[in-house]
């Protein structure tokens, strides 16, 4: 869209957006349009790092209320201008970008916790607030969200809802989409609704699991309410070497499979034991670094961990002991800050993926193939960080040292690997995503992975946003 | 230009998120500008191209920050935003083209002037956010320890530092020692942490003993208290002095405290770490207040103690419902 600044209609739009929010939560100045126009996807800082022209909103809007909100998706179904919700605007998928100009809709004024309810052990927040802050507020109840992703610092709670993100915890206690009870939701068209706050329900279909996971192109999630825990008595880990990557997934897998409900299963393949595990822990060897851990009584916790240990010890390994794994714990986040975690002029892609454990190890290969077949000189990495009862998560990386100094070549190469490993990851089993979302990133193959079904979540968009404001371009939906 | 030797640090920050939950005006603000990230933005639109430098809408963005140092203090590197910022606008005013409210409030730190008065062998520097918004620190000051000189007249560089006018900085500085030594006096009292910062940070007296005035107290027999508090600590003491002689003495006195707001690592000082927002851009530290006051209420906060006149000024003008007494005053009760 990106209005003209100097038409009268640009002051009209911006008149009645100022009425809603006030004087200054309007923003229109070069400095905020930069601010939002680069997330934490890989195009778009290539793109800034070599001085090409990107593309921003012509406003960026910072409502404190639902009801804000509603009127503002008002504002822009009357003049027709596209709407593409900002949190932390810390996603990788380029999901919060706003490619089309109109509204940068940021959420982050609305940051209250609103309820801690001990009895039902559960916490209501406004969705703006950053998943650091709410976990420090549920702290000063005595309580944990037990929702530790690597960007609890900067992305909010309506940004782990919008792409059904996950915390390192997330094998005890569920992902985003697990966690969450019920929500609050501005539709396309203004219309405030709620769905249903009851543990579960023969009521229809469960509405709550349509928005997660929409990435803002249903609506808006202005709260949420989810399951709160105590602080368990105990917590350990304990670390391994395997000689290799498929002892240890085999190994993970059978803790997985005898139920003994580890809080987190982590393990890192040979490649990135080699460069992270070394670099970030400092523990230089040779092998597949394997982690797990368990919470809650520490009784229970002892015994969890005996067994653990025992399937571990049926292959070839190296015992690291627990103060590695509690190495592991308190550096969890250290991976993600600079100069640890990859930046330009390298380029870099989290092509994560799930399957279940017949095909996981499979669908690592696969990839692993597709990546070497487009850029034999592509470094490929990965560990396996969310477990499941029959399935689990592989956070696979490719890095490539030097890439081509033109942004289109450079972008031209990126996307080659992506289309390719992806589709590699689908072809045995897998899938686009397990937790950073679809985006503008990986929106051309939810056709392939969806098939015909993709047609019902078309019909879906087109009937809660007809005119198609909701961010569009995103999730495999059409542009503006 | 100044901000080339910080170059790592805008090539560390402008793609990364991961202090943004502890930058106070963006938490209030919502604005990704007021962010370590969106600041590096702009000085990477700089450093591309020069041309920029100009770009009032990057030049505001980048005097409003609240440089806390919280997000230099949580990164695991500690990359210095704070030092990026503080270049800028040395380049900015280099340039010639700071904000007019900037030039004109600059201009009362030009060329300033020191007396001394009093006797004994301790000085205390009555800093003018003291003299003319705190002189009840002062007061507090005086009621412990009566015998010292007092140097006052103006501020001794910090405030032109931070704007981004180095010369005259150094040369306020420079005048600044020279009363000092004059005094004869070797242990210098800086109540003010902002300028207890600078004259350390800078080394500017090195046969003095510069103490902030938590450090000196803690050196005096002062009768015990009780009671409980909520301390709101300094910027400067905090992370960019790494220095916890406000909380040692309030815990030596006797004061049992309680964590204010939801985190130790969350700046409460409402731009603090600025020195001028209250004056400069009183809107934004109407909202800062405006989170204290919400956290003060949500988790009942008694009596707020602050170790900056600063945060005084901005608790006491924006909330002043809020019971808010300085270190000083506490040591006195």
């Amino acid at each position: 869209m990106l209005l003209n600044r100097k038409s009268y209609l640009y002051q009209m739009i911006k008149s009645e957006l100022t009425w809603i929010v006030g004087d200054d939560y309007v923003q229109s100045d070069d400095a905020e349009k930069l601010g939002h126009s680069i997330d934490y996807y890989w195009v778009p800082e290539v793109w800034h790092d070599r001085g090409q022209k990107l593309t921003g909103p012509d406003f960026i809007v910072h409502p404190k209320t639902a009801e804000e909100v509603s009127k503002i998706l008002q504002v822009a179904n009357t003049h027709k201008i596209p709407v593409t919700p900002w949190g932390g605007g810390a996603g990788s998928q380029g999901g919060a970008l706003p490619i089309y100009g109109g509204i940068a809709l940021d959420t982050k004024r609305m940051n209250k916790v609103l309820n801690i309810d001990p009895i039902s052990m559960t916490v209501t927040a406004e969705t703006g607030i950053i998943a650091q802050h709410l976990e420090w507020e549920v702290n000063k109840a005595g309580f944990s969200t037990m929702h530790f992703p690597a960007s609890i610092a900067c992305s909010t709670l309506g940004g782990f809802i919008a792409h059904r993100g996950t915390g390192v915890l997330s094998t005890k206690y569920g992902k985003i989409e697990d966690m969450i009870t019920s929500m609050e939701v501005v539709t396309p068209t203004g219309d405030i609704i709620n769905t249903l706050p009851v543990p579960r329900h023969a009521s229809g279909p469960d509405l709550a699991q349509l928005f997660l996971g929409s990435e803002g192109t249903l609506g808006v999630v202005t709260k949420a309410t989810m399951k709160i825990h105590p602080i368990p008595e105990s917590r350990k880990f304990h670390a391994f070497l395997f000689s290799n990557m498929h002892d240890g997934l085999e190994a993970g897998a059978k803790i997985m499979t005898s139920r003994l409900n580890p809080s987190v299963i982590r393990l890192y393949d040979n490649p990135e034991t080699a460069k992270l595990i070394k670099r970030v822990l400092g523990i230089d060897r040779v092998g597949s670094y394997l982690v797990f851990g368990f919470d809650g009584p520490e009784e229970v916790v002892d015994i969890q961990l005996e067994k653990a240990c025992k399937i571990c010890s049926e292959h070839g390994i190296e015992d690291l002991g627990t103060e590695s794994g509690q190495v592991w714990w308190d550096n969890r986040y250290k991976f993600y800050y600079p100069p640890y975690m990859f930046q330009l002029p390298q380029a870099f892609g989290t092509l994560d993926t799930v399957a279940d454990f017949s095909h996981i190890e499979a669908v690592y290969h696969a990839m692993h193939d597709a990546v070497k077949e487009q850029y034999p000189k592509a470094a490929y990495i990965g560990h396996f960080s969310h477990w499941y009862d029959w399935g689990c998560m592989l956070y696979a990386r490719f890095i490539i040292e030097q890439p081509p100094q033109d942004p289109e070549e450079a972008v031209a190469l990126y996307n080659r690997i992506w289309d390719a490993a992806i589709r590699a990851a689908i072809a045995n089993g897998g899938v686009i995503n397990e937790h950073h979302g679809v985006g503008l990133k990986l929106g051309r193959m939810m056709r392939d992975l969806h098939g015909p079904a993709f047609k019902v979540l078309e019909g879906i968009k087109k009937t809660l946003d007809p005119n198609n404001i909701m961010n569009p371009g995103k999730l495999g939906f059409s542009g503006y | 230009m100044n901000m080339d030797k910080h170059l790592d640090v805008i090539n560390a920050c402008r793609y990364c998120f991961m202090c943004r939950h502890l930058a106070p005006l963006a938490l209030v603000t919502g604005k990704e500008t007021d962010t370590p990230r969106g600041r590096a933005l702009i000085a990477d639109q700089i450093r591309m191209n020069k041309e920029n430098l100009k770009n009032q809408d990057y030049v505001q963005a980048l005097y409003q920050a609240d440089l806390s140092g919280a997000c230099r203090t949580h990164c695991v590197s500690s990359y210095d935003e704070v030092g990026l910022v503080l270049e800028l606008r040395k380049d900015i005013v280099d340039a010639g083209v700071q904000p007019q409210p900037v030039k004109d409030f600059a201009q009362q730190f030009i060329n300033p002037s020191f007396t001394i008065t009093g006797e004994g062998d301790v000085l205390y520097f009555n800093h003018p956010c003291i003299k003319v918004h705190a002189p009840e620190m002062k007061t507090a000051f005086d009621k412990l320890a009566p015998k010292h000189k007092t140097i006052e007249g103006n501020d001794c560089g910090t405030a032109l530092q931070i704007l981004g006018y180095q010369k005259q900085a150094d040369e306020a500085a420079e005048k600044f020692v020279k009363a000092v030594k004059e005094s004869g006096c070797k242990t210098l009292v800086v109540p003010q942490p902002a300028a207890f910062h600078f004259i350390k940070s800078k080394n500017l007296l090195p046969d003095v003993k510069v103490l902030n005035t938590a450090e000196f107290l803690l050196t005096l027999d002062i009768p015990k208290k009780s009671g409980t508090l909520w301390p709101i600590d300094s910027d400067f003491l905090k992370n960019y002095q790494k220095n916890n002689a406000p909380r040692k003495l309030l815990e030596k006195l006797g004061y049992k405290l309680k964590e204010f707001g939801i985190t130790h690592e969350e700046s409460y000082t409402c731009g603090e770490g600025s020195m001028t927002m209250v004056f400069l851009y009183p809107e934004n530290v109407a909202k800062l207040v405006e989170r204290v006051r919400e956290f003060a209420e949500r988790y009942e906060a008694g009596t707020l103690v602050v170790a900056s006149p600063y945060t005084k000024l901005a608790l006491r003008t924006y909330a002043p419902e809020l019971d808010v007494i300085s270190v000083e005053e506490a040591a006195a009760r």
